[in-house]
């Protein structure tokens, strides 16, 4: 079941992609596509049915509130990961009242976004 | 700029280093940067804004960012490229992001991540905030953390914006 779902990530680092990617990876999900900035996020989101979303915050073009937002607005409800810098308790406010499904603060240890992503995929 | 807001960002960038690259840093002596050369050859610049604003720019050594590249991308870079580039922006975003989390009576929004390569680049800091250099020491190499912020005691129009040349 893990193997087969559908993950969009979305982030404007393409090293922080490729390090969600790994561990996408290495829980057995390889179907993966990226998008460098919010607005590609939204775009691939209303293209394609996903299982799982990882999306930064400060992005060129939307940002990952932005995301959230136009993905609740659909009425979708799928899982969405902020993986971001905004550790502060109103940013955190913020993303919860737009509907994130859960948050990892950067930096991370490989093994958290490993179990969030364990979690949400396997649910 | 006042010295406490410092420990922030300090303890930001070995905690980056130690969480993301498994790599122990060495703090050195804080200083009061005198020149507006950064000491190395790749520097990952973010400027914040809100109640303070200035600049936070991390200098590394490309030895470091080489084996940063090895740690974090899994792939051997031995030349300073795209992938280089992108990952001394990540590092410098996450150190910014990081310290401003701990300075929340600022409400400081961070900006996007310029990185700037090539030897005696310059950096162009807020003249009425000069900033403070931490030199640190990796078993990679060296690298710099310099650190600009002023308060605001005027309007935010008022203030002279920081300046990346």
């Amino acid at each position: 079941m893990i193997m087969s779902a559908k993950v969009l990530v979305a982030d404007d680092s393409g090293t922080m992609r490729k390090i969600i990617i790994r561990s996408l990876n290495a829980v057995g999900v390889t179907d993966v596509t990226e998008a460098a900035d919010g607005a590609e996020a939204l775009l691939k989101f209303a293209e394609e049915q996903f299982d799982l979303v990882l999306t930064d915050w400060n992005m060129p073009e939307k940002t990952g509130l932005e995301v959230i937002e136009g993905i609740r607005g659909q009425g979708s409800k799928v899982p969405i990961v902020m993986i971001t810098t905004e550790a502060e308790q109103r940013r955190v406010l913020d993303a919860i009242r737009a509907g994130v499904s859960d948050y990892l603060v950067k930096p991370f240890q490989a093994d958290q976004l490993r179990e969030k992503i364990d979690k949400l995929v396997s649910v | 700029m006042k010295v406490e807001y410092i420990n922030p960002f300090v303890n930001a960038t070995t905690d980056v280093f130690d969480t993301m690259l498994s790599c122990p840093l060495t703090r050195g002596e804080l200083r009061l940067s005198g020149q507006d050369q950064p000491e190395h050859d790749i520097s990952g610049v973010i400027g914040l804004s809100g109640d303070a604003s200035g600049l936070v720019v991390v200098s590394i050594d490309k030895q470091v960012a080489f084996q940063a590249a090895r740690v974090m991308l899994c792939e051997p870079i031995s030349t300073i490229n795209a992938d280089i580039v992108d990952l001394v922006g990540e590092l410098a975003n996450m150190i910014a992001g990081a310290a401003k989390a701990k300075l929340d009576d600022f409400e400081l929004s961070v900006s996007l991540p310029t990185v700037i390569v090539g030897t005696n680049h310059v950096i162009g800091f807020p003249s009425n905030a000069r900033p403070i250099c931490i030199p640190f020491e990796s078993p990679w190499g060296s690298l710099c953390l310099e650190v600009s912020l002023k308060e605001h005691e005027e309007p935010i129009a008022n203030q002279e914006p920081a300046a990346v040349a």
